[in-house]
């Protein structure tokens, strides 16, 4: 059980990984775009215990960091991505009301995705890499939330249905 | 029932912090195998950015379209009277001439310069996710492409090699924030040094303060011992505005990047560098102000009336 459950999960975020390098980044948006491969993992997160959810986000920031336009060491994002991705998953965890609300699992990707900005922001500057100037960060982590907020709740029942179909739960957004 | 935790839990979260840390410990520390990692990956993914592009090609640049919509509204309403056929083959055909245009441009620097240049179609833009401005290029080490060569594009400096591939390359952009090049102002030969803000502006630092920058001063790559990073001689930008703060210890300057980094399609690596220095030779025309027609009428007075009674 446990082996298909971990080939599915890893199949899905190496699928969605590509179509993040392959494809959304191939389109340059306003605002810095989004990354349906974070918006992705922390949407599995959110859906999942919070040991899955530090694992996804071993899993998700070790191919973020590996991702040749990263910026950072390797390392950076996974640990970035544990953090986030287990506190979404203990947040909505153990209640139902939250986790089987799609706006609450909107507003906790969204949050996600701008907290491991300014994670990575904060990380960044004391592992000494250049970030840019003020304005430009700030239009990149504005830009990126709103985006999030925008594109979640399109992605969130194909996600759902995702997981359900990996963790055999039966129960879909 | 909330969720309490546990020790497998908080041991599992332990472990994977503990490895996060371990390995940005030895990517720091230089280990070989981190950058094989991230090598073989772009490998793997060179193929389906190539793919990609192809797929993204019609919509890549939707959104800076848009912003210029105004202007090509007359084009625009050409093409609504065509069929779907026609619009799609029409956008592809826009898209190849671009680069088509891009690429003359690019060799007529080249040539002037005397660079030896390796064309190559970028494939991937890199995301913004980390903060940093990268693209990729469908050309790697098969072709002769080796780090730190400096990549030009049809109206000046695009950035530099930054990791090479057997297929690709990563080309760091000049925009992004790590971005470092010494400059000298066309004419005057002072010298500076430039650094990327993460958007088309950047900061000049001058060396010497005795210097007086002006608006409109071209800037031009200084070079590098061996020509790598950079060529001499590749125009980088024009001051836009000079900060003459009293307390500043340099004079320092904001800067427009000739090159527009979201409209990137084709780019050439320099592989060969000049053998002399092209000094101010490429540094671009200043449009010429067309001459308005001057209208002389010219009144010839009637002969004075004369009075009749």
């Amino acid at each position: 059980m446990i082996t298909r459950q971990l080939t599915f999960s890893a199949l899905i975020f190496l699928f969605m990984y590509t179509l993040q390098e392959s494809l959304i980044n191939q389109v340059r948006l306003p605002g810095g775009g989004f990354s349906i491969f974070i918006i992705f993992a922390l949407v599995w997160s959110a859906l999942s215990t919070p040991e899955v959810g530090a694992v996804a986000g071993f899993g998700a920031g070790f191919l973020v960091d590996l991702s040749p336009s990263s910026s950072g060491p390797v390392g950076q994002w996974t640990l970035i991505m544990i953090l986030t991705c287990f506190g979404i998953a203990f947040l909505g965890f153990g209640d139902d009301k939250s986790r089987g609300n799609p706006i609450t699992i909107v507003f906790l990707v969204v949050a996600g995705v701008f907290l491991s900005e300014i994670a990575f922001l904060i990380s960044g500057a004391l592992l000494g890499v250049n970030l840019g100037s003020l304005s430009q960060i700030a239009i990149i982590l504005i830009g990126m939330s709103m985006w999030t907020l925008l594109i979640t709740p399109f992605t969130l029942p194909i996600f759902s249905r995702f997981h359900a179909f990996t963790f055999d739960t039966g129960s879909r957004i | 029932m909330r969720y309490g935790g546990g020790n497998r839990s908080r041991l599992l979260l332990i472990i994977l912090i503990v490895s996060s840390l371990f390995l940005i410990t030895l990517d720091l520390r230089g280990v070989q195998v981190l950058d094989g990692l991230r090598s073989g990956s772009q490998t793997v993914l060179s193929p389906f950015q190539k793919a990609g592009n192809t797929v993204a090609s019609p919509f890549k640049n939707f959104f800076s379209d848009i912003t210029h919509l105004g202007r090509t509204r007359n084009q625009l309403e050409q093409l609504r009277a065509e069929n779907f056929n026609l619009r799609t083959k029409l956008i592809n055909r826009k898209n190849a001439d671009a680069q088509l245009k891009q690429f003359k441009s690019m060799l007529d620097l080249a040539g002037t310069a005397d660079y030896k240049i390796l064309s190559a179609k970028v494939i991937s833009q890199g995301s913004t996710q980390s903060f940093s401005q990268t693209l990729t290029i469908d050309a790697g080490s098969n072709s002769g492409i080796k780090r730190n060569m400096t990549v030009i594009c049809d109206s000046g400096l695009a950035g530099v090699v930054k990791e090479v591939y057997p297929n690709s390359a990563l080309i760091l952009l000049a925009s992004d924030p790590s971005f470092r090049i010494g400059v000298r102002i066309a004419g005057t030969q002072q010298i500076g040094i430039l650094s990327g803000q993460g958007s088309r502006k950047a900061v000049l630092q001058l060396i010497d303060n005795q210097t007086t920058l002006q608006v409109g001063d071209v800037l031009l790559a200084r070079g590098s011992q061996q020509n790598r990073p950079f060529v001499p001689g590749v125009p980088v930008g024009s001051v836009v505005s000079v900060d003459n703060s009293a307390g500043a210890i340099a004079q320092s300057a904001s800067v427009k990047f000739y090159t527009n980094f979201s409209a990137l399609g084709v780019v050439a690596v320099v592989v060969g560098a000049p053998k002399t220095d092209p000094r101010d030779a490429l540094v671009p025309v200043k449009p010429r102000p067309r001459p308005v027609p001057t209208i002389t009428i010219l009144v010839t007075p009637s002969p004075s009336p004369t009075a009749t009674k």
